[in-house]
């Protein structure tokens, strides 16, 4: 259900405001909406937002060296102040650990870079002279470089007067040309068309073979700093992962509140808080904020008409998880209605119907009743484990009524002579199946225009609830019931008639009355002829549910396939290959089968919710809402116990 | 010996429905599993969500598969069991030709639609769903295929 929003002002002194902005993160009641730019509390917020980059930062570092948790473990409890309590040793521990990374990430940089320049003085380590000092000779000039392979044998051509060395093999060598200053010119006009590629030798004293061995030395005394900085980090990083968490944790709370403070509007003695609060946590809000202060004033005031709340809805708990179905769409518009807990029930039964296998189901149930128990998931991860396991007792429901357990017939399994499916067997009446598919997907689609004509009855709007809604009911129910006695026998013709007379009425209201806003009745008649084309979207909505079927064989034919892969592996009459193949096959059909359960509650999941969606709340549901983000603890690691 | 032409034409069509649709399926996720090792190696937090939109792709190669699995088992070609008659076996065939098509197609054009929901993820995470939900829309149409081509096997009657 939507709860309806109250808009609050608050006035009251300035050195209350961070006990007040306290005492409202714990209701997490309150939307604090911005009144304005204040600057003054732009710095705190900044240094709140480098914090908690800061620990950000630190458990990047300190993760790598914390034990791996539990898939299952659940999340540790504290409460809001016990969190701070490990913030100033937290500071100091963040700020030793970016020291030594900066160290670390310094040495490292400089292993590479002495790494590259040894990399490129090793085509040279043959070369005999100074690097510096070689080409001092104001008589001669020095042409340093490298050459390809194939171009060596022109250096023959080559001025008389010049010499040149190579000082290494391969298919590029490096090599040092010399002639008379004169020839120069010349020299240089001939490499030109040779594959010559001039080098100039790094800053370094001595010969190449003296660098390389310095630089090497270099890096051994780098290694050994690294070494001792790895080992550094390790010690200040090891068990500390529960203390920078729960820094970090306390970080992202001062962070919301600076966030709020800054939204604040404020005079020289008081602030002024705008927010949008639930009307049934109105109470809550005055006694948090009663217990701190008398001197204060709140207004809480219905929202006037340019106001657009945020959308806000409370459901009982069963229907809860389900919200988040819905909020992967849209939120519901706050004038609206809360879709959730009409499409619950269809949602289990739908799943329900494309998974279809007891096995299947009992899997998914217990899987995720241990991920909530063990886990204690919150928001949007415990929410959709919710969901898969009222998927999965339904599905577990669903595969006893068309008679799978595992890919197996029930029959088979528990040596019942046909009592299984109890309902109908997709195999042997694939029309029975699609027709149950087809009769749900109506069931649906109407149930969604019902609610329509509920929504509009309810705004007073009667017109369109009879020739919008109704009207729809009408003809679609009245094409059916026409349609019964000629597939069904036994049925009294006139029934046919009957159904007949329904779609006729309900086309004429929408015939007259659609476009009734128009006096022109040409106009009326065209509009109400335009709508009557949905005809052809009813239609196609209703075999859009034929996918309940297809999934259902897609899971049931695959599972009975892998089965069979299997029986084929244990069915060997040679003892030793029998037994081989039962070790295989069984590993086999673990695997095998949870793949196939994983690969099918993700379609049945997705295609259930697109059912949803395009189908049952494209007739009724208004989306656009905006979520209501209160002032609260969103912390990350720790659960925050004291609300 | 004589060409059992019912059984070859049988055989045909499993083979087709299980290489079409799984060539479709490969591709599809080839794509989006491309896109997916990008968004990863920016930001390895992501890999949860690229996985699942990078398997729905993959669907396809399964119905064709499946398909192909209850031709071979219709037509005996698992179990080596007696002739089939060549109407029965080029029915099978032609059940064969949604999934084939369907599968192939839609599986390319699903992938495509993945390697978009993957961006949208890198770029928005909170907005899985929704990518998700897009990817499955072009499904749609491989489940129906599924559909059509199991019903038109399960009514060719056999023997």
């Amino acid at each position: 259900m939507i709860v309806s929003m109250k808009r609050m002002t608050l006035v009251a002194h300035k050195a209350d405001e961070t006990a007040i902005l306290n005492a409202l993160q714990g209701t997490g009641a309150v939307e604090v909406i911005s009144g304005g730019q204040d600057s003054s509390a732009q710095a705190a917020l900044e240094r709140a937002q480098s914090r908690v980059h800061q620990f950000g930062d630190a458990l990047k570092t300190i993760r790598p060296y914390a034990p791996k948790k539990s898939f299952f473990a659940a999340p540790a409890e504290a409460k809001a102040e016990e969190l701070f309590l490990m913030l100033p040793d937290a500071v100091s521990l963040s700020e030793q650990l970016s020291v030594l990374n900066r160290e670390l990430a310094a040495t490292k940089s400089e292993i590479d870079k002495n790494e590259t320049l040894i990399d490129a003085l090793r085509p040279w380590e043959a070369f005999p002279a100074d690097m510096q000092t070689y080409q001092v000779s104001k008589k001669v000039k020095y042409f340093t470089g490298i050459i390809a392979t194939a171009d060596v044998e022109k250096l023959e051509n080559i001025e008389s007067t010049a010499e040149y060395q190579l000082f290494n093999e391969g298919l590029m060598r490096t090599c040092v040309i010399a002639c008379p200053l004169d020839d120069a010119k010349s020299v240089s006009n001939f490499l030109k068309s040779l594959d010559w590629t001039d080098y100039v030798f790094p800053k370094m004293p001595g010969t190449p073979a003296e660098a390389m061995e310095e630089l090497f030395e270099k890096n051994r005394t780098l290694n050994a700093k690294k070494v001792e900085l790895e080992s550094a980090l390790c010690d200040s990083a090891t068990g500390r992962e529960g203390m920078m968490e729960s820094a970090f944790d306390a970080a992202v709370i001062e962070r919301d509140r600076a966030l709020a403070s800054a939204d604040l509007v404020r005079s020289s003695a008081t602030f002024q808080l705008e927010g949008w609060v639930p009307s049934d946590k109105e109470e809550l809000v005055k006694n948090a904020i009663h217990q701190i202060t008398d001197a204060y004033y709140l207004d809480v005031r219905e929202p006037e008409e340019d106001e657009v709340p945020p959308s806000f809805v409370e459901n009982k708990p069963f229907v809860t998880p389900f919200e988040q179905v819905t909020n992967l769409y849209s939120r519901p518009d706050p004038n609206g209605i809360d879709a959730t807990p009409y499409m619950a029930p269809f949602y289990i039964l739908l799943f329900g119907l494309m998974l279809s296998d007891t096995g299947y189901g009992l899997v998914l149930s217990v899987l995720t009743a241990l991920f909530i128990k063990f886990k204690k998931p919150g928001g949007m991860s415990g929410g959709f484990a919710r969901v898969l396991f009222w998927g999965g007792v339904s599905t577990m429901v669903w595969g006893a009524l068309v008679g799978t357990i595992f890919g197996m017939d029930f029959d088979t399994l528990l040596g019942t002579n046909n009592l299984f499916p109890l309902f109908v067997d997709p195999m042997e009446n694939p029309i029975g199946m699609l027709i149950l598919c087809f009769g749900l997907g109506v069931l649906h689609i109407l149930f969604g225009v019902a609610l329509k004509m509920k929504v509009a009855f309810s705004r007073g709007d009667w017109q369109s609830a009879i020739f919008d809604s109704f009207s729809w009911i009408l003809i679609v129910v009245g094409l059916i019931v026409f349609a019964v006695p000629s597939a069904v026998q036994g049925v009294p013709a006139v029934i046919s008639t009957v159904g007949l007379g329904m779609a006729g009425l309900g086309a004429v209201m929408i015939l007259l009355f659609k476009g009734r806003a128009s006096k022109n009745p040409i106009m009326r008649t065209l509009s109400g002829l335009g709508e009557l084309y949905q005809v052809t979207g009813y239609l196609s909505d209703i075999l859009s549910y034929a996918r309940l079927f297809a999934l259902g064989i897609a899971t049931g034919v695959i599972a009975s396939v892998f089965n069979q892969l299997c029986m084929m592996l244990m069915g060997s009459p040679n003892i030793v290959l029998r037994i081989l193949g039962i070790i295989v096959a069984s590993a086999l059909l673990v695997a095998l089968h949870g793949f196939n359960v994983a690969i099918n509650t993700l379609g049945a999941f997705v295609h259930c919710a697109r059912l949803q969606y395009v189908e049952f709340y494209g007739k009724f549901y208004e989306p656009g809402g905006r979520a209501f983000k209160p002032l609260s603890y969103q912390t990350r690691h720790y659960r925050v116990t004291d609300k | 010996m004589e060409l059992q032409w019912g059984t070859i034409f049988a055989a045909a069509g499993a083979a087709m429905a299980a290489v079409m649709a799984g060539v479709g399926s490969a591709l599809g996720v080839g794509l989006a599993g491309q896109a997916s090792a990008g968004v990863v190696s920016e930001d390895p937090d992501r890999f949860g969500s690229c996985l699942l939109l990078q398997l729905l792709p993959g669907t396809q190669g399964i119905y064709g598969l499946l398909i192909a699995f209850v031709i071979a088992s219709k037509a005996g070609l698992l179990t080596g069991a007696a002739a089939l008659s060549a109407t029965a076996g080029l029915n099978l065939f032609l059940a064969a030709i949604p999934i084939a098509f369907g599968g192939l197609l839609s599986a390319i054009a699903q992938g495509k639609v993945a390697v978009a929901g993957i961006n949208l993820v890198a770029k928005k995470p909170e907005e899985q769903g929704k990518a998700m939900l897009m990817t499955v829309m072009v499904e749609t149409y491989a489940v129906l295929a599924l559909l059509i081509s199991f019903l038109l096997v399960n009514g060719v009657k056999v023997g």
